[in-house]
C-alpha cells in the first residue's frame, strides 16, 4: 500500500490525495520568482516538525541567504540545524555526484547523521549544466533518481524552466515519479496569478488542472480549484443527503443532493439528461418523497412512466397512492389511472396558474410536510419560459425555491442556459444551491458540477452510456 | 609588546564557514563562491585545517573542505 508524505501545504496535499507517494522524486519545475525555494523548505519543514528530518542541497545559494529568507515566513531552519532535523547544505552539483556514488561516502554520511526522510535538490540544472550529450544528461538524473529511491528519500529536484514555452515538458520529467509545474500567469490584465499544476505523480490519483497559490506569510498557501464555500446551513442543517443513484456524482456530492435545496440542471439541446433525471427521480421516489413533476412537452406522462421503471419504479403505484402529482401545460390526453394526479394548467394564464398551483398543490403540500411527509419538486423551466415567458420565470422560480426551503422540500430544475440567454441564467444560478450541467461537445457528452452546497465543483466529466442501471457513467 | 598579524583572507574564510556551515567544497569550489583565485586560498584553508577549524575529506584537487563545528558545552554542567 502506498504511504503519502505530507508537503506541508494543505491545497498541494488535497489535490494529491494526500501527499507525495513516500519515496518518490517529484521534479519542481518553474520560472524565477515562482517560490520553489520556498515551496521545498515548507515541505522539509513540514517533515521536521513531524519528524522526518531533511537536507536542502543547494548548488547556487549560500545557506546563509537561505535562513534569512526562511526567517520571513517563521521557519528558523538554524534552530532546526542544531535539533539535528534539518540541514542546508552548500555544495557543487560534480561534488554531490562524486559522493553520491561513493560507499560510505559524504551524501551517505549526512543522510546517516540525521537519519534523513526527504531531501531537496536546488536545482537540478546545475547538476547536468555543461553536460551536452542528452545521453549523459539522462544518464546522470538516472543515477541521481536511483540513489534517492535506494535511500528511500522523499525529494524534490528544483527545476529552473527555462523555456519560456509552458507546453514545453523538460527531458528529466520521463525519470522522475512525478512532475509539477509553477507558473505566473496574466490575470484580468492588471494582475498576475501563481498557478501549480501536477503534470505527472506516479502511486497516486490527482486533481488535475491549474491551481492558484499564493506566497504569504506562512509560506505557498495553495486553494484548490474547483472548490467553493461550503453552504453550512444545507449542509449541516440539512444534512440528509439522498442518492442520485449515479455514484460518481453521489462522491462528488458526498452522498447525493441534500435535502431541501434546490437544484438547477442545465443542459443543451444535444445532450441526453434522461438517465440522470431518471436515475435522481426514482431515487427519491425509493427513498419514500412525494413529488410534484412539471411535465414538458418532450416528457409526456407514458415517457416518464417507461423511465421510472427502468428505475424499477412504478408509477401507477405512486399516483394509487397519492405520492405523485403532474402539472401539465399542454392539451394532452391524460393517460388512464393518471387523472386524479394530473393539474391542467394549459389554459390558465399566469396569475391562474399561481392560484390554482397554490391552492390545488401548495395547501396540500403544505398540510403534508407538517404530518412529516418528504417531497420532491422537478421543474422544467424551459417548458416555463415557453409557455410563460422569461420574466415570468425568474420571478416564479425565486417564490418557489423560497417556498421550497422553507419547507425542507428538494427542488431540481431543469434549464437551457443557452438559450435562457445570460441574464437570467446568472439570476436562476445565483437562486440556487446547486448547479449540475450536461453537454454535448464534438463527439462527446460531459457533465460537470458548477456549484453545490456542498462547495464542491467538478471537472468536466465524461458521460458514458452503459447497458444497466444507471445507464450512465461519468469519467 | 608582540603584535598579531591575521589575514583577511583567514577571517573571510572562517566567517563564510561559520556563517554555511554546512558547505562541502573544493579548492575550486571555494575560489568560485568567495570570489578569490585557489592559489590565494590553499595556504589559508591549510593552515584552517591544521588549526582544527577546517576538516579536510580526499586528496589532490578533489579534496573536500568542510567546516569543524565547536561541540557546544552545556555550561550548566560545570557550574559548581
Amino acid at each position: 500500500m502506498t504511504s503519502y508524505t505530507a508537503t506541508g501545504i494543505d491545497g498541494l496535499d488535497y489535490i494529491l490525495n494526500g501527499g507525495f507517494p513516500a519515496g518518490s522524486s517529484i521534479l519542481l519545475d518553474g520560472a524565477p520568482g515562482t517560490g520553489k525555494t520556498i515551496l521545498g523548505m515548507q515541505f522539509l519543514y513540514e517533515g521536521a516538525m513531524k519528524g522526518e528530518p531533511g537536507i536542502y542541497i543547494t548548488f547556487e545559494e549560500f545557506p546563509e541567504q537561505i535562513y534569512n529568507e526562511m526567517h520571513a515566513f517563521g521557519w528558523d531552519i538554524k534552530a532546526l540545524e542544531m535539533e539535528n532535523i534539518l540541514r542546508v547544505i552548500c555544495l557543487s552539483p560534480e561534488i554531490l555526484i562524486d559522493q553520491m556514488k561513493q560507499p560510505n561516502g559524504l551524501f551517505e554520511q549526512l543522510i546517516k547523521e540525521i537519519n534523513c526522510k526527504r531531501i531537496v535538490i536546488d536545482s537540478l540544472n546545475l547538476l547536468y549544466f555543461g553536460i551536452e550529450d542528452l545521453v549523459e544528461k539522462r544518464k546522470t538524473i538516472y543515477t541521481l533518481r536511483n540513489i534517492l529511491r535506494k535511500n528511500t528519500l522523499t525529494s524534490i529536484l528544483i527545476h529552473e524552466q527555462t523555456s519560456i514555452n509552458k507546453h514545453n515538458i523538460p527531458i528529466v520529467s520521463y525519470i522522475v515519479d512525478g512532475v509539477i509545474r509553477l507558473l505566473l500567469q496574466d490575470h484580468q490584465t492588471m494582475y498576475r496569478k501563481r498557478t501549480l499544476e501536477v503534470l505527472k505523480m506516479r502511486g497516486t490519483k490527482i486533481r488535475e488542472g491549474e491551481h492558484i497559490y499564493r506566497i504569504n506569510n506562512s509560506g505557498v498557501d495553495l486553494i484548490p480549484s474547483l472548490t467553493m464555500i461550503e453552504d453550512k446551513a444545507i449542509t449541516e442543517y440539512q444534512s440528509e443527503n439522498i442518492s442520485t443513484g449515479i455514484p460518481a456524482l453521489d462522491n462528488l456530492l458526498q452522498g447525493g443532493i441534500p435535502k431541501g435545496s434546490t437544484f438547477i440542471l442545465d443542459t443543451n439541446s444535444k445532450a441526453n439528461y434522461k438517465y440522470f433525471l431518471g436515475s435522481i427521480l426514482a431515487r427519491r421516489a425509493l427513498a419514500g418523497e412525494n413529488a410534484v413533476i412539471l411535465l414538458s412537452s418532450l416528457a409526456s406522462i407514458l415517457d416518464l412512466e417507461h423511465i421510472y421503471s427502468l428505475f424499477d419504479v412504478d408509477l401507477r403505484d405512486l399516483v394509487s397512492k397519492k405520492k405523485i402529482y403532474f402539472i401539465e401545460h399542454y392539451d394532452r390526453p391524460i393517460p388512464e389511472g393518471y387523472r386524479s394526479a394530473v393539474i391542467k394548467v394549459h389554459n390558465l394564464d399566469d396569475e391562474e396558474y399561481k392560484r390554482v398551483i397554490d391552492e390545488n398543490l401548495w395547501n396540500y403540500i403544505k398540510d403534508s410536510t407538517e404530518q412529516g411527509e418528504k417531497w420532491f419538486i422537478y421543474y422544467d423551466l424551459n417548458t416555463i419560459v415557453s409557455r410563460r415567458g422569461k420574466d415570468f420565470v425568474k420571478s416564479y422560480f425565486t417564490e418557489e425555491a423560497a417556498k421550497t426551503a422553507a419547507r425542507g422540500i428538494t427542488l431540481l430544475a431543469l434549464s437551457n442556459f443557452t438559450e435562457l440567454g445570460q441574464e437570467t441564467s446568472s439570476f436562476l444560478e445565483r437562486t440556487c444551491n446547486g448547479v449540475l450541467q450536461t453537454n454535448v461537445d464534438g463527439n462527446y457528452q460531459y457533465f460537470q458540477v458548477k456549484k453545490s452546497p456542498q462547495g464542491v465543483m467538478s471537472q468536466p466529466l465524461l458521460v458514458e452510456n452503459i447497458q444497466s442501471k444507471p445507464f450512465i457513467r461519468l469519467v | 609588546m608582540e603584535s598579531i598579524q591575521i589575514n583577511p583572507l583567514t577571517v573571510e574564510c572562517t566567517l563564510f564557514f561559520q556563517e554555511n556551515p554546512y558547505t562541502f567544497e573544493t579548492l575550486s569550489g571555494l575560489g568560485t563562491r568567495l570570489g578569490r583565485k585557489p592559489e590565494d586560498l590553499r595556504p589559508v584553508l591549510d593552515e584552517l585545517v591544521t588549526n582544527t577549524i577546517l576538516e579536510i575529506m580526499g586528496t589532490g584537487d578533489n579534496a573536500i573542505y568542510r567546516y569543524n563545528q565547536p561541540k557546544s558545552v552545556d555550561m550548566n554542567g560545570l557550574m559548581i
